[in-house]
């Protein structure tokens, strides 16, 4: 007998449930992590083309990277036509590639999916498009489920944001890349939900009578709006969804733009163009490792050896050249995290040539991302407005996601609803389980 | 950002909520603490830089690197140029040449075929009454080292001894005499060392059980002096064997009376230290270094073979152990006495001496199968002839 299942792919964290008309059940599919029932939507794919997933994939990425070897080799590209007003010549182009690197480590997955531009990754020798890296993941993950289970999947509801895209096209095409990787993946049948309208069903098993309610599904990549009418599964309805494209990644590039660059010579460097380039390029994990050539480590050295911010140089040289990249991200996303609960704690990064050390406050946090909190209360407002509902009718407000639980958001909807209405919600597993309810139940709620 | 401004901004945060202020004293205090910590290991390093003991530290690493490279050099017969160029696997040399030496500083040199299962003979009429030779496998162009009863050691390459005829009959006064031990001093033993650069420790194991640990790290002062130690405790005792082991590695000896003492390196003393609580009788007569894949046999002078797998040697934790009874009390009764042992694979060979001089070659497969070495007398001495690549 095959199951269908919910997965809920998300952009930091996914998961795996099943729902038996009872009880949901959350399957353990990454025993490695702090919390089984939750997998980290990471990718690793080695030199040989060997898969991972969740902490597997990381625990293989730092194995086989951090502080390795480098040998680099000038490869031969592509060639460019070069045309002026009365010439034109072909130019070969050469790349640098590093021979000894065993592996890639691919995160973000989902976002890449929305990306406007973004059609995939070269890897080693092959081309890896969007929907390969997704069918990649989702059929590890896949198959780890079926281990848990004991019996074939053939049936999905997959998760997916109110909105991939603000464009109607660009929306569809992600959707559908995300269905033929699922359909790739192994699944024969697969069917969409809208997260939080997911996370709604699940909230719905807790509550006795019928309730307008909110669900804010505040997650890695983007922020959903669901606003609903819950307690009679006769008289289910969606009011209104929206969403936008804020979440926690937003918030840890603008920790790294304002408090982390300074320690990377922000400030110090200048009238060197290449290495502020670098010094730029920090926020964005994916483009920090392909900085990793010779002739910027060259650059990096030279400007060392001249004395211009040697410490802040040398720091960045380690950061790009000693592959710690996904650390320093880790680190940062970990201190955004603990300023949910404390009012101050510690970003560090120690390695042989990095001894970076920030105290960060919540109150500097919340400067930090303090243009984010118009724009989601806008997006809320927005979207009850759309509803038709005031917010005074509406008798609890869910929070779910990662985000969801930053105190800055928290205080912005008890603000404008009243304490006794935020309600708190698992912030990683409600989306996986309203997910597999809809699976059992087979119905979508959303046209 | 100024630092000044980061306080102004904790600060903001104690007046927003006046409990992350313990937080945030907390997190300074660790951090100075922290800081206090390495900026005295910082003037201690810097101290050091100053009075020179840091240059002499490094100068003493630089001398030994230069020694290894040196052995290894030779080991592999090799300029730098061709050493930087070496594939990751080792090159070893397929020629072996198997050392037949004696107490008085005697080494034969003979050249192993592998189609040759007779070596030769050597005439000696007093093989059984006096000191039992020894043998030692070793690839032409390989370094030993010689330890004698003082504790003295000293050097030489197997390519400087001369080779004899194999199918002869060998004199023993006629064979090389690399280093003629001194007054009152015999040869106890004769250990490769050009693996020395790859092995982290020496072990070195007495007549009566007394087994020493030294670093290699120190092979060069060990070398340069000449002097090793004696790696005995009691006056009477005398050393007997030395053998180059990892951390990670076992050590196993054996008595003439069958009593096997398992050792885990990484727990031995630096210091010489009686390992095995033995009767007045029974004293070492080998010693080897396990390793997983291999079997380990014990011979006893009847040519018998007892058979060990590496994961049936059990450690010994106790300073004082019995060790382990390779055979009953009775069969000890009956004068049953052990030679020798040798850890091995299938693939490889045994060169056996026995008491009427003979030095033949067996298939350790086929001494594993029979259960016993074929010899024409008592076997005084084995030695393994490791399979090509192993």
């Amino acid at each position: 007998m095959s199951v269908k299942v919910g997965i809920d792919f998300g952009t930091s964290n996914s998961g795996v449930a099943v729902y038996d008309g009872q009880r949901v059940q959350l399957l353990p599919v990454d025993p490695k992590n702090v919390i089984p029932e939750v997998i980290k939507t990471v990718l690793y794919v080695t030199r040989d083309y060997r898969t991972s997933i969740g902490q597997e994939a990381v625990e293989n990425y730092y194995r086989d990277n951090v502080n390795r070897q480098r040998r680099y080799v000038k490869q031969w590209a592509g060639e460019i036509d070069v045309y002026g007003a009365d010439m034109h010549y072909v130019r070969d182009i050469f790349v640098y590639v590093d021979e000894l690197k065993p592996g890639r480590l691919l995160q973000y997955l989902k976002t890449a999916l929305r990306k406007e531009g973004y059609e995939g990754t070269q890897i080693f020798e092959r081309y890896y498009t969007v929907g390969d890296l997704a069918k990649t993941y989702l059929s590890l993950l896949k198959q780890r489920a079926e281990e848990v289970l004991g019996e074939p999947i053939e049936a999905v509801t997959l998760g997916r944001p109110v909105k991939f895209s603000e464009v109607p096209a660009q929306d569809h095409k992600a959707q559908e890349t995300l269905r033929q990787a699922a359909q790739e993946a192994g699944f024969k049948e697969v069917d969409f939900e809208i997260e939080p309208v997911a996370a709604a069903l699940d909230y719905e098993q807790s509550i006795r009578e019928p309730q307008n309610v909110v669900i804010f599904d505040f997650g890695g990549g983007t922020l959903d709006i669901a606003v609903m009418r819950l307690g009679d599964p006769r008289d289910r309805q969606v009011y209104a969804s929206g969403g936008v494209d804020i979440a926690g990644s937003d918030f840890d590039r603008a920790i790294i733009e304002k408090r982390m660059l300074a320690h990377f010579g922000y400030g110090q460097v200048r009238h060197q163009p290449e290495i502020m380039e670098m010094i730029h390029a920090i926020p964005d994990w994916m483009a920090l490792p392909e900085l990793g050539t010779p002739i910027n480590k060259n650059i990096l050295e030279k400007a060392v050896h001249a004395g211009t911010a040697p410490i802040q140089l040398k720091a960045l040289e380690g950061l790009i050249y000693n592959d710690l990249a996904f650390t320093f991200y880790n680190r940062v996303e970990a201190g955004k995290i603990a300023l949910s609960n404390d009012g101050a704690t510690i970003i560090t990064l120690e390695d042989k040539e990095i001894a970076l050390w920030e105290l960060y406050t919540r109150h500097q946090f919340e400067t930090d991302i303090s243009h984010y909190l118009t724009d989601v209360e806008k997006v809320l407002l927005d979207t009850i407005s759309k509803s038709g509902l005031e917010p005074g009718s509406i008798d609890a407000v869910v929070k779910t996601g990662g985000s969801s639980n930053i105190p800055l958001f928290t205080e912005m909807l008890t603000r404008i609803f009243g304490v006794e209405k935020v309600k708190e919600s698992n912030a990683f597993t409600s989306v996986v389980a309203g997910l597999a309810i809809k699976a059992f139940n087979h119905t979508s709620l959303v046209e | 950002m100024s630092f000044s401004h980061k306080i102004d901004e904790w600060m903001k945060e104690a007046e927003a909520r006046p409990e992350s202020a313990v937080t945030i004293v907390k997190l300074v205090a660790k951090r100075l603490r922290e800081l206090t910590e390495r900026n005295e290991e910082l003037l201690t390093e810097n101290i050091a830089l100053q009075n020179g003991t840091r240059v002499e530290e490094y100068q003493k690493r630089i001398a030994h690197l230069e020694y290894q490279l040196d052995l290894l050099k030779r080991r592999f017969g090799a300029d730098e140029s061709l050493l930087a160029e070496l594939p990751a696997a080792s090159v070893e040399t397929t020629s072996l040449d198997l050392l037949l030496y004696n107490n008085y500083g005697r080494i034969l040199r003979i050249g192993l075929n592998s189609d040759v299962q007779t070596l030769g003979r050597i005439v000696d009429e007093t093989l059984q009454t006096s000191e039992q030779p020894r043998l030692l496998t070793v690839p032409p162009n390989e370094e030993v080292m010689l330890l004698f009863t003082s504790g003295r050691v000293s050097t030489c390459a197997v390519d400087s001894i001369a080779t004899v005829e194999t199918g002869g009959e060998w004199m023993w006064n006629a064979a090389a005499l690399p280093d003629e031990p001194r007054a009152g001093e015999f040869l106890v033993c004769i250990m490769p060392i050009s693996r020395l650069p790859l092995a982290e420790f020496f072990l070195q194991v007495s007549r009566r059980g007394c087994v020493k640990k030294t670093m290699t790290s120190m092979a060069q002062s060990i070398l340069g002096n000449h002097y090793l130690g004696k790696g005995a405790l009691q006056k009477l005792d005398q050393p007997f064997d030395i053998t180059l082991a990892l951390k990670k590695d076992r050590f196993a000896f054996v008595t003439i009376e069958g009593k096997l003492l398992g050792l885990d390196v990484n727990e031995l003393n630096y210091s010489a230290e009686d390992r095995i609580k033995l009767t007045a009788s029974d004293y070492v007569i080998a010693s080897c270094v396990p390793h997983l894949e291999e079997s380990m046999l014990f011979v006893t002078q009847t040519g018998k073979v007892i058979q060990r797998e590496y994961e049936g040697l059990e450690l010994s934790k106790s300073p004082l152990a019995k060790g382990q009874a390779l055979i009953p009390p009775t069969r000890l009764e009956q004068g049953v006495r052990f030679i020798g042992a040798a850890s091995v694979r299938d693939t490889d060979r045994i060169a056996a001496l026995d008491s009427r001089g003979n030095l033949r070659v067996h298939s350790a497969e086929a001494i594993m199968g029979a259960g016993s070495i074929e010899a024409d007398g008592v076997i005084l001495s084995i030695s393994v002839i490791p399979a090509e690549g192993a």
